[in-house]
């Protein structure tokens, strides 16, 4: 079964046609037996509905609408949460022609090889067209999540005047919209439960969106805005949490400092996720808040992170709560292991730890001696400079991998790393899904042996058999994609950089992976042979992005007459020499609606 | 299965050094003669390594940060007879007479470095040691690691 796409359609035939019978009758009793020829249709549809709406799985509901013309049509009607990888997969009309009774939208727009400054801006993935159809077709929707989609300002007032019992609304790796925006959907949503902005860019119009929200009790249970780079109303937040007894999970930007969490955190026990704002004392106060009672009163606070500006002096506030942690995050603060280890030393049942390198190999000893539920782990470096020190190594992750046996998900970056630690990390971690390694120096082969990174990597795919996710780094040649075409049978995003040697590597993956959907690759030497030989594969998969490689234009135009139903962008840069050769980016993907109409002008689609 | 066209300035089995050489690595980042690439362009910008921008900018304010916690030198400087004292960071000045200089300035007087003098005020340090030194005797340098406080004299005191 490919991946869980709504543009998981059947062919043309077993499209949306009027039904036998009138569908008037109430859905929760089998009819009598009325009708003749159309009884046992309209029962079995009766019936079919009853069972399918408990599936939630959406690979179930995409192999049930497979079944047959009445499956399809009632798998239709009974889903209500659809998931869209692709926001030009499809048009918005198809959605809302084929899902009648949705609640859930999760879509998602630019490739990830976007947020790394790889793709010029204002290329695309609008919200606004999704809104506007869904405005009219779901008036019940609850609950919209989008992950890397342009959205406006008045996007988000159509969101909140056309949806009366709208709950959820999550923007991770957002742009286009700011803090008015947000004001509108705090004021007129009433039953929002969830507002998460994560990782988003939201301007500043100097709007106090924290007072739009409504004067009464409010349903709030998660508040989300690290993000927000402006000042807010303190004093209406310490309100609104008053007034939200539901609230479990709040992350605060910067400009909330340490005495203002401490206020808040008096007033609201009950939360189980913090994200501090900033971690420092701005005003001596001759007597100093007791931040380890706050803490303390906690007792539900299983996640923790924020930790802006910290001064490692007020990190042992956290102690109290450190034992109950299962996640925490210290990605924003420069701690060195000597800060870092008497806090992680309580912390033994830690499943997600995010940190920077600078707590050094040491301080993943320390991780690795304590946190034996351990499942994700993504170091971040403090220095990201190819040419810097680097304080973390095999060693740590080495270490790690010896502790915290039930790992599943990594991201390290370093600057050394060694075929033969890589090869021990496979052999202790049997449960890996996701290993996304960055050595930061380009092409940097193994530090001790001088030899290239392809055993290491190897040994991750054939020992790690439920691998879902790679990212490769340091010097590769052809071998590494080799093993990766033999034994990668699992995986379904590849991260490429600055690897390989020639097309076969991009071959060998490209024949070998069956269940590969998305392939981000950027500066390695693969052509024309290579693209050509993964025609066979591009309709089952989300994307391709191949960026600074050796395509030529003719054979992307050949790709993309061959095949019509896929969408080839060719993504330039500001060279305005439209006969040129060289495609700088290649992003090529599936798509039921053929190109989109709204493409910049420093995009040809072919 | 041997590869026919490939084009690698490493092979896979001998490479000593750790990292190319500048030179390597732009010939390699070019990828081929044929096709121009842009890539080297990218070697100055904010794409490599794959960090998303909100965390770069963040992680570059730490590094200011800790930088400037690292590297300022404050210590107090006081007018003998005068109870209140000033607080200057010694890390902002090049030497000897651009720190007389500021400290002139600031007392509004003339200050200068040994030589007793009927005249000037002197500017004396307390070292690591707790002595009272003359100030301008050692290297700047090795006088910034042993300075703990500053002190200037009243004419015919030393």
């Amino acid at each position: 079964m490919s991946e869980d796409d709504e543009d998981q359609s059947p062919p043309s035939d077993l499209r949306s046609q009027p039904p036998p019978c009138s569908p008037n009758k109430s859905r929760n009793c089998i009819s009598s037996s009325s009708s003749s020829q159309t009884f046992p249709d309209h029962v079995l549809e009766n019936v079919l509905e009853n069972v399918l709406q408990f599936l939630d799985s959406r690979c179930d509901r995409n192999a049930a609408s497979l079944v047959c013309k009445l499956w399809w049509k009632v798998e239709a009607l009974t889903r209500s949460e659809v998931f869209i990888g692709n926001c030009y997969a499809l048009s918005p009309a198809r959605l809302t022609q084929r899902f009648k009774r949705v609640r859930s939208l999760l879509l998602k727009g630019k490739p990830r090889f976007a947020d790394f400054n790889l793709m010029p801006p204002d290329w695309g993935a609008n919200f606004a067209p999704w809104v506007s159809t869904m405005a009219k077709a779901y008036p019940w929707l609850e609950k919209v999540d989008l992950k890397r989609m342009f959205v406006t300002d008045d996007d988000l007032a159509l969101l909140a005047e056309s949806f009366p019992g709208f709950k959820e609304l999550v923007l991770v790796c957002c742009e286009g919209f700011g803090t008015s925006g947000i004001a509108v959907v705090a004021n007129k949503c009433r039953k929002l439960k969830v507002l998460d902005l994560i990782e988003s860019e939201v301007t500043d119009d100097e709007v106090d969106w924290i007072s739009c929200f409504p004067e009464d009790v409010t349903s709030l249970e998660s508040l989300a805005f690290d993000c927000v780079e402006a000042p807010i109303n303190f004093k209406a937040l310490e309100g609104l949490v008053a007034r939200s007894p539901l609230l479990r999970k709040l992350r605060l930007n910067r400009f909330v400092s340490l005495e203002e969490v401490h206020r808040l955190l008096l007033g609201a026990p009950q939360l189980t996720s913090l994200g501090t704002g900033s971690f420092s004392q701005t005003h001596q106060s001759e007597q100093e808040p007791d931040y380890a009672a706050a803490f303390r009163a906690c007792k539900s606070v299983v996640c923790l992170s924020g930790f802006r500006e910290l001064m490692p002096e007020y990190l042992p506030a956290i102690l109290p709560v450190c034992a109950n942690l299962t996640s925490l995050n210290f990605s924003y603060a420069n701690i060195s292991p000597d800060m870092f280890k008497p806090i992680i030393h309580n912390c033994h049942k830690l499943q997600v730890f995010w940190a920077l390198d600078s707590i050094c190999d040491e301080g993943l000893q320390a991780v690795a001696a304590t946190c034996k539920e351990l499942r994700e782990l993504r170091i971040f470096p403090f220095d990201p400079r190819e040419d810097s020190e680097g304080p973390v190594s095999e060693l740590g992750l080495q270490a790690i991998s010896e502790g915290c046996r039930k790992l599943e998900s990594v991201l390290y970056f370093c600057q050394r790393m060694t075929n033969a630690a890589l090869v021990a990390i496979s052999q202790n971690c049997p449960e890996l899904t996701v290993f996304r390694l960055c050595i930061m120096g380009r092409h940097r082969p193994d530090h001790v042996t001088g030899k290239a990174m392809d055993e290491g990597f190897g040994a991750i795919v054939k020992n790690c058999k439920k691998l879902t996710r790679l990212a490769v780094s340091g010097l590769l040649t052809d071998q590494a994609f080799r093993y990766m075409g033999e034994y990668g049978k699992l995986i379904r995003t590849l991260s490429v950089a600055f690897a390989g040697d020639s097309d076969m590597a991009l071959r060998h993956v490209l024949e070998g992976c069956p269940k590969l959907q998305k392939l981000e690759i950027r500066d390695s030497p693969f052509g024309d042979v290579a693209l050509r030989s993964g025609m066979h594969r591009y309709y089952n998969m989300r994307f391709v992005w191949m960026s600074a490689c050796s395509l030529s234009m003719g054979c992307c135009k050949d790709v993309a007459r061959a095949m019509p139903n896929l969408v080839v962008e060719v993504i330039g840069s500001d060279d305005d020499d439209e006969n040129r050769e060289y495609v700088e980016t290649l992003y090529m993907y599936r798509s039921l609606d053929g190109p989109r109409k709204d493409a910049p002008q420093f995009v040809t689609i072919l | 299965m041997e590869n026919s066209n490939s084009y690698s300035p490493y092979s896979s089995s001998s490479v000593d050094s750790t990292k190319p050489s500048p030179s390597e690595s732009s010939v390699n980042l070019s990828l081929s003669l044929t096709f121009p690439s842009t890539s080297s362009q990218r070697e100055t910008s904010q794409d490599w390594p794959p960090i998303k921008p909100r965390l770069r900018d963040t992680l570059k304010s730490l590094c200011l940060r800790q930088r400037r916690y690292n590297t300022a030198l404050f210590v107090k400087v006081y007018m003998e007879g005068v109870p209140i004292g000033r607080k200057l960071d010694l890390s902002t000045f090049s030497g000897y007479e651009s720190l007389l200089e500021n400290l002139s300035h600031m007392f509004d007087t003339s200050v200068i470095c040994g030589n007793r003098d009927r005249k000037h005020h002197v500017l004396t340090y307390q070292d690591k040691d707790g002595d009272w030194m003359m100030v301008g005797d050692i290297p700047w340098d090795m006088f910034l690691e042993t300075v703990r406080r500053l002190k200037i004299t009243r004419p015919e005191r030393c």
